[in-house]
C-alpha cells in the first residue's frame, strides 16, 4: 500500500527519469508532480498529455476497438514520453507520466517498473 | 482572470503567509487551511467526498457513516477509512485531491460576496494531504481558462442539460453518455454529477464539450438557476465573534452587580 508521493518518488528513481506527475485525465490536473523544473513544467505536461490520451481513446472508440490502453510511448530525439494508464476502482480516469532521458533509460525496465508502481498504488 | 479572482489571493495568500489555521468562507463555499495549508474544501455547487465515495459504490454508505460516527469527533475520519481497511491510502488521497479541488473552484469563483475568515476551526475528515493556496488558487484559475478555452459560454453550467439532437453529430464518449442519460431537460450539471458520483468540474467540462461538439444545447439566456449559494447563517458569521460574545457577557455580568 503506497500513498501517491511514495509512487512518485518510485516513479522519479526509475533509471533515467527526469519527471514524473500523477495526472487526472478528465479535468488535467496534475494530482502531483517530481522532478521536472524550470525548462519542464510538469503541471503544462500534465494538462497537454490529457489530450494525447483523450484522442487515442476516442480513435479506439471510433475503430470499434474493445480493448484498454496499457501504455502509450512517445520517442523524442532526446527523451521518452511513458503514459500508464491506471486502472481504478473509484471510476476516475488516472494516467502516471513519466519523463526520461533516452541516452540513460531502459525502456522496457522503465516499463515494467511503472506497472510495478501501479499495482504498488492500489487507486 | 477577473478582478474578483484576483481580490480572493491576497486574502488567500495572506494566510498562507501567516501559517493561518481555520476556514475562508465565500459565497459558493469554504476553504480550510491547516497552518497556511488547505486541508479541504467544500461547496453547495460539488459533491462532497462522501458522495464521490460512496455514489459509484467504491465504500459503502454505512461504512462512511460508522467512519464519521467513530472518528468524527477526533477529526481523523480519513485515517479510519484506511486502517479499517476500507480504502488504499492513495486511493484516499486521490479522492479527496479531487473533491478538495472540486469545491475550492466553486469557492474561489468570482463573485461580489465578501471574503471571511474564522481563525482556529478544523475539518472533521482531518488531515489528508495539504496543498499549497498558492497552488489550489493557480488550479482553480487553470480550470476556469480550460472551461472557456473548450466553449465559452458559462451560463450553460448552471442552466439544465439539454441533449441536442443535430445531424451529423458526432458520438458521445461513453462517459458522457452516462451523463446524457441523466439529463431530462430539468437536471442541471451540479445535479447529474451528484447523481453519477463525479467531481461538478469534470461535469462542466463534459457539458462544455458536448455542446462544442453539438451534444448539448446552450443556453441563450442565463440560467435562472445561479451556482448554488452556502446558506446565509453559514456564509454571514459575525467578523468578530468574540467582540459579541464579550458584549453579552459584560451585559450578564453588569445585570447581576
Amino acid at each position: 500500500m503506497t500513498n501517491t508521493e511514495t509512487a512518485l518518488k518510485e516513479a522519479v528513481a526509475i533509471e533515467g527519469a527526469v519527471g514524473a506527475a500523477l495526472v487526472d485525465y478528465t479535468s488535467g490536473m496534475a494530482l502531483g508532480t517530481i522532478g521536472g523544473g524550470k525548462d519542464f513544467d510538469l503541471n503544462v505536461a500534465a494538462a497537454g498529455n490529457t489530450d494525447v490520451v483523450r484522442a487515442k481513446v476516442r480513435t479506439m472508440e471510433h475503430l470499434g476497438l474493445k480493448d484498454e490502453i496499457e501504455d502509450i510511448l512517445i520517442t523524442l530525439g532526446g527523451q521518452y514520453h511513458l503514459i500508464r494508464l491506471l486502472k481504478n476502482r473509484s471510476g476516475a480516469g488516472l494516467f502516471l507520466y513519466l519523463a526520461l532521458q533516452k541516452d540513460r533509460a531502459n525502456l522496457a525496465m522503465a516499463r515494467h517498473q511503472l506497472k510495478r508502481i501501479e499495482d504498488s498504488l492500489e487507486v | 482572470m477577473t478582478s474578483a479572482a484576483v481580490a480572493v489571493s491576497p486574502m488567500l495568500a495572506r494566510l498562507a503567509d501567516e501559517g493561518a489555521t481555520g476556514v475562508l468562507v465565500r459565497d459558493h463555499g469554504v476553504l480550510y487551511l491547516a497552518d497556511g495549508q488547505v486541508v479541504h474544501a467544500e461547496s453547495p455547487a460539488a459533491p462532497g467526498i462522501d458522495v464521490l465515495l460512496t455514489a459509484g459504490g467504491r465504500i459503502a454508505r454505512t461504512g462512511w457513516d460508522e467512519a464519521v460516527q467513530r472518528a468524527g469527533a477526533r477529526r481523523e475520519v480519513g485515517r479510519f477509512l484506511v486502517e479499517s481497511g476500507q480504502l488504499a491510502d492513495g486511493e484516499l488521497e486521490i479522492c479527496h485531491l479531487g473533491a478538495l479541488h472540486d469545491a475550492a473552484y466553486f469557492t474561489l469563483a468570482p463573485t461580489g460576496g465578501p471574503t471571511r475568515f474564522r481563525y482556529g476551526v478544523a475539518h472533521w475528515l482531518g488531515r489528508v494531504r495539504p496543498v499549497a493556496a498558492a497552488e489550489v488558487a493557480r488550479e482553480a484559475r487553470r480550470r476556469r481558462a480550460l472551461l472557456d478555452a473548450v466553449w465559452p459560454y458559462p451560463e450553460i453550467d448552471s442552466a439544465p442539460v439539454l441533449p441536442a439532437v443535430l445531424p451529423g453529430s458526432p458520438v458521445a464518449a461513453p462517459r458522457q453518455r452516462a451523463l446524457l442519460a441523466l439529463a431530462d431537460g430539468a437536471r442541471t450539471p451540479a445535479v447529474i454529477a451528484r447523481l453519477l458520483g463525479r467531481p461538478a468540474f469534470h461535469t462542466l467540462l463534459d457539458v462544455r464539450r458536448m455542446a462544442a461538439a453539438g451534444l448539448v444545447e446552450t443556453p441563450s439566456e442565463p440560467a435562472a438557476q445561479p451556482t448554488a449559494r452556502l446558506p446565509g447563517w453559514v456564509a454571514a458569521f459575525p467578523d468578530d465573534p468574540d467582540i459579541a460574545l464579550l458584549r453579552r457577557l459584560r451585559d450578564a455580568l453588569e445585570a447581576n452587580l
